[in-house]
């Protein structure tokens, strides 16, 4: 299981301050949108993140516009994973159908600071860090089973060609 | 099995038990997409589906309301995209001049009572306002609905509130809806759908539906119903779109996750400060508060019943020197219907600055960006930071907005 640094925020962060809507308008590479990934929220966060880092949140995150980049950019930075008390709707969506991990955890925001080292584990529905590890609800199968193949049209691609090979079977 | 509205519509469309926290299958009777979001769908539809045709091409389509017409060069391009994309596919295109796309849906009566529809705008939600169950989504989810006809969804709870007394005619549906998300803020209907009772809730019009429905995003809800209606309400979803709207009630005995009571007796205009929707204060605290300029228009507020509530304000008197006041029509329906009415003239002698139908100021790169330092006040329902350009944004009312404009600092229309 991969460990990453935790970027720690607050409640509410929303699709404006994710992805700013200025740079929704041109199709762009994914090293670009990473590139802007919490621009108004965080200024420092896509310079330095690294690949499996986490984001660590209050309530309702990635509220505001349906902008699929608000979860794109995220996962093209390189995050790991989001932790949250919870997430908006249209964000939460938009990350499982581009297989990037949310994880709901009333416990964890609180738990967690800037700067800690910690890991999620799927299977076992846990946030593992130095000092301890922190049970999480399970995400719904289905919603597991969306993300393993990487994302939603992945998952239904998968589907049909299984569904085709059982049936010449 | 008893339902409650959501569960009804969505027990509708799928072979599924339907209970909260279930996640199903559901089919789409419509799915749209916009100049925002859109030409990302037609990109993924053709890397992923390639010549494949869309799932019901009819049942389909794009409506452009951001930047119309085009104002940048990107815009231009992203519209045309989509126009080409619709030609191949024989997908129906509601362009430039048609204005905002769930208002469109709901006059040509593609949302009716107990559909579902699916589109890349967030306040897609808005169609509750006629029973249907819309849905804002990301452009993965609207490119599957083009191919599939379906989507999943995870079955919300549902909450009600119901909401006690009575409120005075100079109260509005936006003060209304601003008071109620005051109360719930964005925990108590998180990720539920809500369904409004009570006589100020049923006595409600169409566009007051549309005004109270359309901020459920803000109360980080799912969507919001007004199960019970009234005569006036049915007449003019009829006027509109030439469709009978069928009742759509939650079953007696269905279950709730809660029940909110909210006394709304006393009601004065509410105004949501700068940079959260639920920062909800009356009128009176934010007296001191000078503007620079206003904005009436939006998903939220941009019909003639809204635009009507501003001129009786506006008729007679000037927006103050300096101050700019944008007006943005909702629909090109509207816009004839202002017309027609008078209602235009009224505004455009009042000084206002009077745009074709759209989302107007809601969006970078259309009418109503805020500079650096400038304090606006607007009918739309996000005030984040960023969201409108540099400035403050406060959320109001019609008539308030109208009212502040003309005196130049945040004021109800009694203050005039």
């Amino acid at each position: 299981m991969n460990k990453g640094k935790v970027w720690k925020y607050g409640d509410n962060v929303n699709t404006d301050v994710i992805f700013p809507g200025k740079y929704t308008y041109t199709p762009m590479e994914p090293e670009e949108m990473a590139s802007h990934a919490l621009e108004d929220l965080d200024p420092d966060f896509a310079s330095r993140i690294k690949p499996g880092d986490i984001i660590v949140a209050g309530r309702n995150f990635g509220c505001g516009s349906s902008r699929e980049q608000a979860a794109s950019c995220l996962k093209y930075a390189g995050v790991q994973a989001v932790v949250a008390r919870s997430f908006a709707r249209i964000f939460f969506r938009n990350a499982i159908n581009q297989g990037l991990p949310v994880v709901i955890s009333e416990q964890a925001p609180g738990k967690l600071t800037q700067g800690d080292e910690a890991g999620i584990d799927l299977d076992n529905n846990e946030i593992i860090t130095q000092k301890e590890r922190i049970r999480f609800d399970p995400l719904p199968d289905f919603i597991k089973e969306i993300l393993d193949a990487g994302g939603l049209i992945p998952y239904t691609k998968q589907k049909i060609a299984n569904g085709k090979r059982e049936k010449s079977n | 099995m008893t339902h409650t509205v959501i569960e009804k519509i969505i027990q509708n469309h799928t072979q599924q038990d339907v209970f909260p926290g279930k996640i199903i299958w559901m089919t789409l009777d419509v799915r749209t997409a916009r100049d925002f979001g859109g030409p990302n769908v037609v990109k993924n539809f053709q890397r992923e589906y390639g010549d494949q045709p869309v799932e019901a091409n009819k049942k389909t389509f794009f409506t452009f309301d951001l930047s119309v017409p085009a104002c940048s060069l990107k815009y231009a391009d992203n519209q045309q995209i989509c126009r080409e994309f619709a030609g191949k596919k024989g997908i129906k295109v509601y362009d430039v001049d048609e204005g905002i796309g769930s208002h469109v849906l709901i006059e040509q009566g593609h949302a009716v009572s107990g559909s579902t529809v699916v589109g890349t705008d967030s306040h897609l939600n808005i169609l509750g306002a006629v029973g249907s169950f819309g849905q804002g989504m990301g452009d993965v989810d609207i490119t599957f609905a083009f191919k599939t006809g379906k989507t999943w969804f995870e079955v919300p709870e549902t909450v009600k509130v119901v909401l006690k007394g009575e409120i005075e005619n100079s109260v509005s549906a936006k003060d209304l809806t601003l008071f109620i998300l005051r109360h719930l803020r964005t925990r108590k209907a998180a990720l539920k759908a809500v369904e409004f009772y009570g006589e100020p809730a049923k006595n409600l019009s169409l566009a007051g539906r549309i005004t109270l429905c359309s901020m459920v995003t803000e109360m980080a809800g799912i969507i919001g119903f007004v199960p019970e209606v009234n005569d006036g309400f049915i007449k003019e979803v009829r006027g509109l779109s030439g469709i009978t709207y069928e009742p759509l009630l939650a079953d007696k005995d269905a279950s709730y996750a809660e029940e909110i009571e909210i006394n709304v007796s006393g009601l004065t205009p509410q105004v949501a400060a700068p940079f959260q929707p639920t920062n909800v204060k009356d009128v009176s605290e934010l007296q001191d508060v000078s503007i620079d300029s206003g904005f009436i228009g939006s998903c939220t507020n941009g019909r003639t019943e809204d635009l009507r509530a501003a001129a009786s304000v506006l008729k007679g008197r000037k927006v103050k020197q300096g101050v700019m006041l944008k007006i943005v029509p909702a629909t090109r329906k509207v816009y004839s219907e202002i017309l027609e009415q008078g209602i235009l003239k009224d505004l455009f002698e009042s000084g206002v600055v009077l745009s074709n139908p759209g989302c107007g100021g809601c969006a970078e790169g259309h009418i109503g960006l805020t500079g650096e330092g400038e304090t606006q006040i607007s009918t739309g329902n996000r005030n984040f930071a960023g969201k409108q350009g540099k400035g403050q944004n406060y959320l109001a009312s019609p008539e308030v907005v109208a009212a502040s404009c003309i005196l130049g600092r945040i004021a109800s229309p009694e203050d005039l």
